[in-house]
């Protein structure tokens, strides 16, 4: 029992990071390698409300959340906009680039020590017992709860919300949903805000669940496996792919050998790109776009 | 006009003497570190202890009347940024001794351009190469606490004192080679001393979730964890350990991030074995170290490792005929006893062939929840460096 919670933990966590690859990549076809980085800037959020807010740790946790959506949304206004006309590599490379620019300003502002922020906020981690004897932390359990909630969520407003239709056939095809008058770049930004903002609530509840420091960014980059498996264009696909990846680390690390944990997300993605490069979920004529 | 020119070369002259004058009158080191980057945690506060340090020594006067000059550069931890760094130190900027203070990947860039110019090389805060321990090349020391084999030497020897030597050993290592050459040395070792490991983890530097990991060791029924390896996988697989409701005892390296976490973990369980004195004992020095800190960004408890840095380049400078000159620093490295204040279990000595240290003094710690404070739970403890 506790080998399927192991599972499921390390399956929500990556499918929570790898549904902000795919929520950019389905509607501007930009992969955002900063993905980590935004995650982990969501997290130290979390550290400076925590501070600010001493009083009513909640708020810091709503507050943390807000600013990460507003980020998000400003990374595009400011930088990803700017990069409107110019080839797909270009933008990813302003990725790459912003992940550089949000590394170095982490370390300006909360330093590169170890932080802490459940114990910032006074919050403890009990563990809660379930059945077969297998044990999980509270802010694991959350994963899970907050796994279930962002793709039920995503899935109603792509599904029925207004400006999830449009984030849809923005995706589609840009230059009609345009000409129909859809606002490409607040459906963009919009995006971008989505996406930083499930990064920030793997990150935030990571750093609740084992504590937060630079190594986080890692974290982010191993869980793109996860989204390429499933289909870079696919939530459903990020959610399966994150069930593979964690499924064949977590029965390595039981089975094999823990040694091999870090390199089989990987090899799993290559048997994935030799069988169906477009990944389970994925479309064919996306891959032929990228 | 010709006048005005004259004048204008005449003060640029001038002012390219001053500067000349000025950069032989200081003792330039160079520093390369991983000050930034995923490993940033482990060196930058050391780096920070070793500046406040040097800053002191000159607000004294420096060392014979000369400033200390200690000239950062970051690498983050990548062996390009370190390669290109020691070139600058050693071709431009004409150092007296370079220090390297970020990850093994990083050694062998450093050391071959240390070694091409003729310029001692110092690990302060980063694992000592095995150039270092006897018989030691000429050109590399180190001032950084842990040394491979002994630490696992001290570790099994506190786990024998503690429960016997029949007992079951879990191991835990990162996947980086210095922390699984270590778990390997302890396992081959802990057999010799008729323990038997059931358990070896060797977790990769970004894992999300420790649990995995930890889960064998539980169910290997491991009753002593004996972990080397950079702190936060340390402490996140013990914690691991705790949810899952693993009753062991579980001992760590003491890196400079161990007196903060003993006194946020508060397990009674959870034992640390190190080098380095933790500022619970109250140490004059350690007053000091605290004072200097005051408004950085880390706390003073991290800094040891930087400040005992500080202490020995101070002494090696003092020592040496010409502190400008390399190869005079070098030799006065080379025969060197440095009293460490309380901060280590003994002087610092370096010899021709050994620049390590020729004895390393451990002690172990815990949290004591009865007296809600942090305890020593074995002395010094010397072992020989052969």
């Amino acid at each position: 029992m506790q080998f399927v919670v192991n599972i499921m933990v390390l399956a929500a966590i990556y499918a929570l990071i790898a549904c902000g690859y795919v929520l950019i990549y389905r509607v501007s076809r930009v992969l955002n390698l900063a993905h980590g980085e935004l995650m982990m800037l969501g997290a130290y959020l979390l550290v400076a409300t925590a501070s600010a807010f001493a009083a009513s740790p909640l708020m810091a946790v709503v507050f943390a959340a807000v600013m990460s959506l507003a980020v998000g949304g400003m990374v595009y206004l400011f930088l990803m906009r700017r990069m409107t006309g110019e080839t797909v590599l270009a933008a990813v490379l302003t990725t790459v680039a912003l992940g550089i620019l949000i590394r170095g300003l982490i370390v300006l502002f909360w330093s590169a020590q170890q932080q802490h922020p459940r114990a910032m906020l006074g919050w403890d981690n009990p563990v809660i017992v379930l059945p077969g004897d297998a044990r999980i932390s509270l802010y694991s359990g959350l994963l899970i709860v907050a796994t279930v909630l962002v793709y039920g969520g995503l899935f109603l407003f792509l599904r029925f919300g207004r400006w999830g239709i449009r984030m849809r056939a923005a995706g589609q095809n840009p230059l009609l949903a345009a000409q129909r008058g859809i606002n490409l770049h607040a459906v963009f930004a919009l995006a971008w805000g989505l996406s930083t903002f499930t990064g920030a609530i793997a990150g935030m509840l990571i750093a609740l669940d084992s504590g937060l420091d630079s190594t986080m960014t890692m974290i982010g980059l191993k869980a793109f496996p996860a989204a390429l498996v499933g289909g870079l264009d696919s939530l459903v696909g990020a959610l399966i792919g994150a069930l593979i990846i964690a499924g064949a680390e977590v029965g390595v690390i039981r089975f094999i050998d823990p040694l091999l944990a870090d390199v089989v997300p990987f090899i799993v993605l290559i048997v994935m790109l030799v069988i169906r490069p477009w990944g389970l979920f994925g479309t064919r004529e996306e891959l032929d776009r990228v | 006009m010709m006048k005005k020119w004259i004048a204008v070369l005449g003060l640029a002259t001038a002012g390219f003497a001053v500067s000349s004058a000025n950069a032989q009158e200081s003792v330039k080191i160079g520093l390369t570190g991983a000050l930034t980057g995923p490993v940033a945690g482990t060196y930058a506060p050391a780096v920070e202890g070793l500046r406040l340090y040097i800053d002191k020594v000159n607000a004294a006067g420096g060392v014979d009347g000369k400033p200390i000059e200690l000239l950062i550069q970051d690498d983050g931890a990548e062996p390009s940024k370190a390669a290109a760094n020691a070139k600058r130190f050693l071709t431009q900027d004409d150092v007296a001794m370079m220090i390297n203070s970020s990850l093994s990947s990083t050694y062998a860039p450093t050391i071959a351009e240390a070694k091409r110019n003729g310029v001692p090389l110092l690990f302060a805060a980063s694992v000592c190469p095995a150039e270092v321990f006897p018989p030691a090349d000429p050109n590399l020391f180190c001032t950084t606490a842990f040394g491979a084999k002994y630490d696992s030497r001290a570790a099994l020897s506190f786990i024998e004192d503690k429960s016997g030597a029949d007992v079951k050993l879990g191991l835990h290592a990162m996947a980086i080679p210095v922390s699984r050459g270590e778990i390997d040395f302890a396992e081959e070792l802990g057999k010799e001393m008729g323990m038997t490991p059931v358990s070896k983890e060797i977790t990769p530097p970004p894992t999300p979730d420790y649990t995995p990991f930890a889960t064998n060791i539980n169910n290997a029924d491991a009753e002593w964890v004996w972990s080397w390896a950079p702190w936060v996988a340390q402490i996140k697989t013990f914690e691991a350990l705790r949810r899952l409701g693993w009753e062991g005892d579980y001992l760590a390296y003491a890196h400079l991030e161990a007196e903060g976490e003993l006194e946020r973990v508060k397990d009674p369980e959870f034992f640390v074995v190190g080098a380095n004195a933790l500022f619970s004992e109250g140490l004059p020095v350690m007053a000091d170290i605290t004072s200097a800190a005051e408004g950085s960004s880390y706390p003073a408890n991290q800094m040891t490792e930087g400040w005992i840095a500080g202490m020995v380049i101070e002494a090696a400078l003092k020592a040496a005929s010409d502190p400008t000159s390399a190869e005079s620093v070098r030799e006065a490295m080379s025969n060197i006893s440095v009293d460490m204040q309380g901060l280590r279990g003994g002087p610092l000595e370096w010899t021709a062939d050994n620049h390590f240290r020729t004895q390393q003094n451990y002690r172990v710690y815990r949290w004591n929840p009865d007296s809600g404070s942090i305890e020593t739970v074995q002395d010094w403890t010397p072992f020989d460096v052969q």
